[in-house]
């Protein structure tokens, strides 16, 4: 599902590369959990992924036609993105000005999706997220953990190949981090799709199927 | 992809209601203004067209004499109808004439019953054809509807048609039902008006109707060539081009300042969108993430932009219509400015223009959005959502003073150029140049001021807030933008217009030497009125007599007004404000004075030789001076009586200047009262002429207050705007302050000095805009339009009491935007921000 090769990237102006020649892949239904120590990369590696940041070298395959993300254009990388990925944040993310149901519908609406198909997916995946009731409700009057709910919703509703997620849980408390990724992880399994998640908890990094290390001398 | 476009456009619209509503009212403004003075010109000039082409019928082409006092021959009449090309000659005499008492003057216009209803439909008498006839022959005199209703008049009632000395007892036979509603009209048979107010030997004007067939432009240009020198034709295109060369200047000149109102709207989308951008940036770069593609996302904000300018712009096409109607109700169809009196048109709205002032509103609201959506996609996607708006990516190259250095230069040259077809097109491009180097100015003194103001020894929050702003000034730029754009506007009409003021003011001392003025309305003083101001009883030293006459020198522009004046040849300048040097004529060649407008309309100057077409042939004068005249746009030429005289021509006054004798000033004016009624004149003293021009010149410039008003707004709008949003998008910046120790006190301290000192920044600049615009109006624009030169003068204590002003409405605009500031939770931002 993702295939990264020989990845280098430096950020302009910096002396060192963040990391040179990383590789790995991770298959579809396969859940990673990527640790490391802060600064090291992690943030950076899920960018380059997404295509929000332009590696120096190497390949990023994404998807069942295992398209290279760095070779594509802007437009090309935001319908890559709009089609196969799902992002859930640490920060939540949530349109402010959007209800909880439009938050959820935008990657519906950028696919496509016709209006009544999109309301019965926005409704049973509230439901599955356990926000059933909350569809018309302004994000400003959430919780935390709540509003991860609605991220996690919004990066499943379009059926995604490829889920990223940075730090879903750094903003939550113990209690609720654990619930969400819980969360996070069953719904990832019943989608059947491939996920990379940062996290720095080891007690949550060891309930993904494997582990990968980010340290300056590359993937462990 | 539509549905979270509404979706994003009516949640934006919701959470910045205030802004966008004004906004939009803003584009509303700018296009109702543009469209209003379109449709009243459009309509006040089809409606002169109209007006014309009713007493005037639609002639293939007109003989008329290029001095209004000349004539016709008979001999030529004859000679074009036996021309087998023509259709029908109609020979036509046109003089203002006073009925009885009443001090209105009247057209009289004599035609020839038998070619006039070819050429002349609508000014047919009523009745049945025959008895119209003869009742015309017989001496009958037809009044315009309009006419009557105006003296009270009814058919039957016997008039004493009266000019100068001349008298004629008629009898009105009827009406004139083709005539248009406002028409104040008199119709008589052409030998009878002859017979009574001449001229002797020919007729005023022939108007030709050709054969089918035959080549109306070919046929004048053959006839053109062996007319005699005093004659010439003229077709209805030029009549249509002098019609509108008559207000053309004065239409663009409205026109570029409407489109004024529209740039400002223009920058309030602008500063409304790029505030929101900025504050979305987090948002924007997510809706990126999730997949919204580079140049979707732009065009949203250029959705956003148009979701403003579309509504605003169709209310602006109601609104303009509306306001055309009462304007032209009110005022007339010149919006004051004279050029078309006694009109009120209906207004008729066509699609075309219509659909044109829809796109520019529209243009405008894009326009304003493209630096932000741009600005936006210069971000990484990365960084703002993870910080928000990064203010790096936007231009900090800018902060360089080439840029406005080059667009002064270029602005200058500009100026320098010379006018295209009698319009100051140059002119205005120097201005829109001298206001965007303003606004280019803006970042490099912006960032000056707030450095400078750092190494000041201040509080360190007030410090702290001054490097921000010098080390990120985007917003205070756009802040200072609005300021200098509308300040210097507003500077600039505020200088050209007390520069014209003054000018008038001085100009009048000198044009109304005398204390006494009376005013035959352009028809000849009879004899016995004359008479009586020279009796022994006259409370009068001496009186001067003025006539007025008109030149065509050229058949596309209007008239050059001739006026014959007692005034002694060898010391002209004893009665005329000259320009320059006078030159002494030679003793035997006549002399004639010229003003300002006549000397660049028709490329003349001072100590030249010009043949002109005087009295019936052409005669070669030469120009004693130029002097300035800010009357008559189009033209005018002073010449002595004595001169006139010798040339044989003969003089005939319509105004009169009187000098009571020593110690009568106050009866003398009593003393005139009565006599000048009875014969339909008008009495004023030089202090009431003064007044009234002074207050015609007022009017004519009240809408340009108008304007002013509503650009300072604006520019004060846009600041308070971009201070709240500047202040919104700090808040992290000013929360952390906050809980690094510093009070509400100190926030609101800082926020305010910063606002007053981007103000200051923005007045200055627009001050010295201003007074560069101001010296391009006065300078360029004024001589180039309106033949109108006069010397700049600032207006000091206004512009210093207008930038006061604008500093303390700039301060309350920022003490909002501090309490703003201070009334944002410090720990929910802290904790909003990771
Ligand atoms: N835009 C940038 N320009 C220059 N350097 C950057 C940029 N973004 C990140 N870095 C640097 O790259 C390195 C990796 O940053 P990154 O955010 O990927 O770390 P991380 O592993 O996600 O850390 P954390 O666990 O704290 O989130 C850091 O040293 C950081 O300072
Ligand atoms: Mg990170």
């Amino acid at each position: 599902m993702l295939s990264v090769a020989d990845l280098a990237k430096r950020h302009s102006g910096a002396a060192r590369p963040v990391f040179s020649s990383l590789s790995f892949a991770v298959a579809a239904g396969e859940i990673v959990a990527l640790v490391g120590e802060s600064g090291i990369g992690k943030s950076t590696l899920l960018n380059c992924i997404a295509g929000l940041d332009t590696p120096e070298t190497g390949a990023i395959r994404i998807g069942r036609a295992q398209t290279d993300i760095v070779r594509l254009d802007p437009a090309g990388r935001a319908a890559l993105r709009a089609r196969q990925i799902g992002f859930v944040f640490q920060a939540f993310h949530i349109l402010p000005t959007l209800s909880v149901e439009q938050n959820i519908a935008v990657p519906l609406l950028l696919g496509g999706v016709a209006a009544n198909e999109r309301a019965q997916r926005i409704e049973a995946l509230l439901a599955r997220v356990g926000l059933s009731g909350f569809a018309l409700r302004r994000p400003a009057t959430l919780s935390g953990g709540e509003l991860q709910r609605v991220a996690i919703a919004r990066a499943l509703v379009h059926k995604p190949g490829l889920i990223l997620a940075d730090e879903p849980t750094g903003n939550l408390d113990p209690r609720t981090a654990g619930e969400i990724l819980s969360l996070l992880l069953a719904q990832v399994r019943a989608e059947q799709a491939a996920a990379l998640i940062v996290t720095h908890s080891q007690p949550l990094a060891m309930r993904c199927d494997r582990i990968l290390t980010l340290t300056a001398e590359g993937l462990r | 992809m539509n549905t979270l476009a509404a979706w994003l456009i009516a949640a934006q619209f919701a959470r910045r209601r205030t802004t966008s509503l004004l906004s939009l009212l803003a584009i509303a403004l700018g296009v109702a203004l543009g469209y209003a003075i379109h449709l009243i010109n459009d309509t006040a000039l089809a409606d002169f067209r109209q007006a014309m082409r009713s007493v005037q019928g639609e002639p293939d082409a007109i003989v008329a004499p290029r001095d209004t006092t000349g004539s016709v021959g008979l001999a030529l009449v004859e000679e074009l109808t036996r021309d087998p090309a023509v259709l029908v000659v109609a020979p036509v005499i046109e003089v203002r004439v006073r009925v009885d008492q009443h001090a209105l003057p009247v057209r009289l216009i004599g035609l020839d019953v038998f070619s006039a209803p070819a050429v002349m439909p609508a000014l047919l008498p009523e009745g049945r054809e025959a008895q119209a006839s003869r009742a015309i022959l017989d001496g009958g005199v037809y009044a315009s509807p309009a006419l009557l209703a105006k003296l009270a008049l009814a058919p039957g009632d016997h008039l004493s048609l009266w000019r100068g000395n001349s008298r004629w007892p008629a009898v009105l036979a009827g009406q004139l039902p083709g005539s248009r509603p406002g028409d104040l009209l008199l119709v008589a048979d052409i030998a009878w008006v002859q017979a009574h107010f001449g001229p002797p030997a020919g007729v005023g004007e022939a108007r030709i109707r050709l054969a089918p067939g035959v080549d109306a432009t070919r046929w004048r240009q053959a006839l053109a060539e062996r007319l005699p020198s005093d004659l010439l034709i003229r077709s209805d295109d030029d009549d249509s081009a002098r019609v509108s060369n008559l207000s053309r200047a004065y239409r663009v000149n409205l026109n570029v300042l409407a489109l004024v109102a529209l740039l400002t709207g223009a920058f309030l989308v602008f500063a409304n969108q790029l505030t929101a951008v900025a504050q979305r940036a987090s948002q924007f770069a997510l809706l990126g993430v999730l997949g919204l593609s580079p140049r979707r996302l732009m065009l949203q904000i250029l959705g956003e932009a148009l979701a403003i300018g579309l509504p605003g712009a169709l209310l602006g096409l109601a609104l303009g219509h509306a306001l055309a109607t009462a304007f032209t109700q009110t005022l007339g169809g010149d919006l004051g400015g004279g050029y078309f009196s006694g009109s009120a048109p209906t207004i008729i709205a066509r699609p075309l223009p219509a659909l044109g002032f829809l796109a520019l509103g529209c243009a405008a609201s894009l326009a304003g959005a493209a630096y932000p959506a741009w600005l936006n996609r210069q971000q990484d996607l990365a960084q703002a959502l993870k910080s928000g708006f990064a203010e790096e990516t936007a231009s900090s190259s800018a902060r360089h003073l080439w840029l406005p250095t080059v667009l002064g230069v270029l602005a200058y040259g500009l100026a320098q150029l010379p006018p295209v077809g009698d319009l100051p097109l140059a002119g205005y491009a120097s201005i829109a140049l001298l206001l965007v180097m303003g606004i280019t100015a803006a970042p490099w003194l912006t960032q000056r001021v707030f450095a400078a103001g750092a190494e000041l020894p201040l509080a360190a929050h007030q410090r702290i807030a001054l490097q921000n702003v010098a080390q990120a000034p985007l917003l205070a730029q756009v802040a200072a933008s609005g300021l200098i754009v509308s300040f210097a506007l507003t500077i600039s009409m505020v200088t050209m217009v007390s520069s014209f003021r003054l000018a008038v003011d001085r100009w009048l001392d000198e044009v109304l030497p005398a204390p006494l003025y009376l005013r035959g309305k352009a028809t000849p003083l009879p004899d016995e009125l004359l008479a009586a101001l020279r009796q022994p009883d006259s409370p009068f030293a001496r009186f001067e007599q003025t006539m007025h006459a008109a030149l065509a020198l050229d058949v596309q522009r209007p008239n050059v007004a001739l006026i014959v004046r007692e005034i002694d040849r060898d010391q002209p300048e004893a009665r005329l404000p000259f320009t320059g040097a006078v030159s002494q004529p030679p003793p035997t060649q006549p002399v004639v004075w010229i003003s300002e407008a006549t000397q660049e309309l028709y490329r003349l100057h001072s100590g030249q030789r010009v043949r002109l077409p005087l009295l019936g042939r052409e005669i070669e004068v030469f120009i004693g001076g130029v002097w300035r005249d800010y009357v008559r746009q189009f033209g005018a030429i002073v010449i002595s009586r004595s001169d006139y005289e010798r040339l044989g021509g003969r003089f005939a006054a319509s105004d009169l200047a009187l000098w009571p004798q020593a110690g009568h000033s106050a009866t003398a004016a009593a003393w005139l009262a009565p006599l000048a009624a009875r014969f339909g004149c008008e009495v004023a003293d030089a202090g009431e002429i003064r007044q009234l021009s002074l207050s015609i010149f007022d009017q004519s410039f009240a809408v340009t207050h108008a304007l002013e008003a509503a650009a300072m707004l604006i520019g004060l709008f846009g600041l308070a705007v971009t201070l709240a949003a500047n202040v919104w998008l700090r808040a992290r910046e000013l929360a952390t302050l906050g809980a690094l120790g510093f009070d509400r006190h100190m926030l609101s301290q800082a926020v305010i000095l910063e606002g007053v000192l981007i103000a200051l920044v923005g007045l200055l600049i627009g001050l010295a805009c201003g007074i560069a615009i101001g010296a391009v109006l006065t300078y360029v624009i004024n001589p180039q339009a309106f033949h109108w030169r006069m010397t700049l003068s600032v207006p000091w204590p206004s512009a210093l009491a207008g930038a006061a002003l604008t500093l303390a409405a700039a301060t309350v605009a920022s003490r909002y935007a501090a309490r703003q500031a201070t009334r944002l939770p410090l720990a929910q931002i802290l904790a909003d921000a990771q």
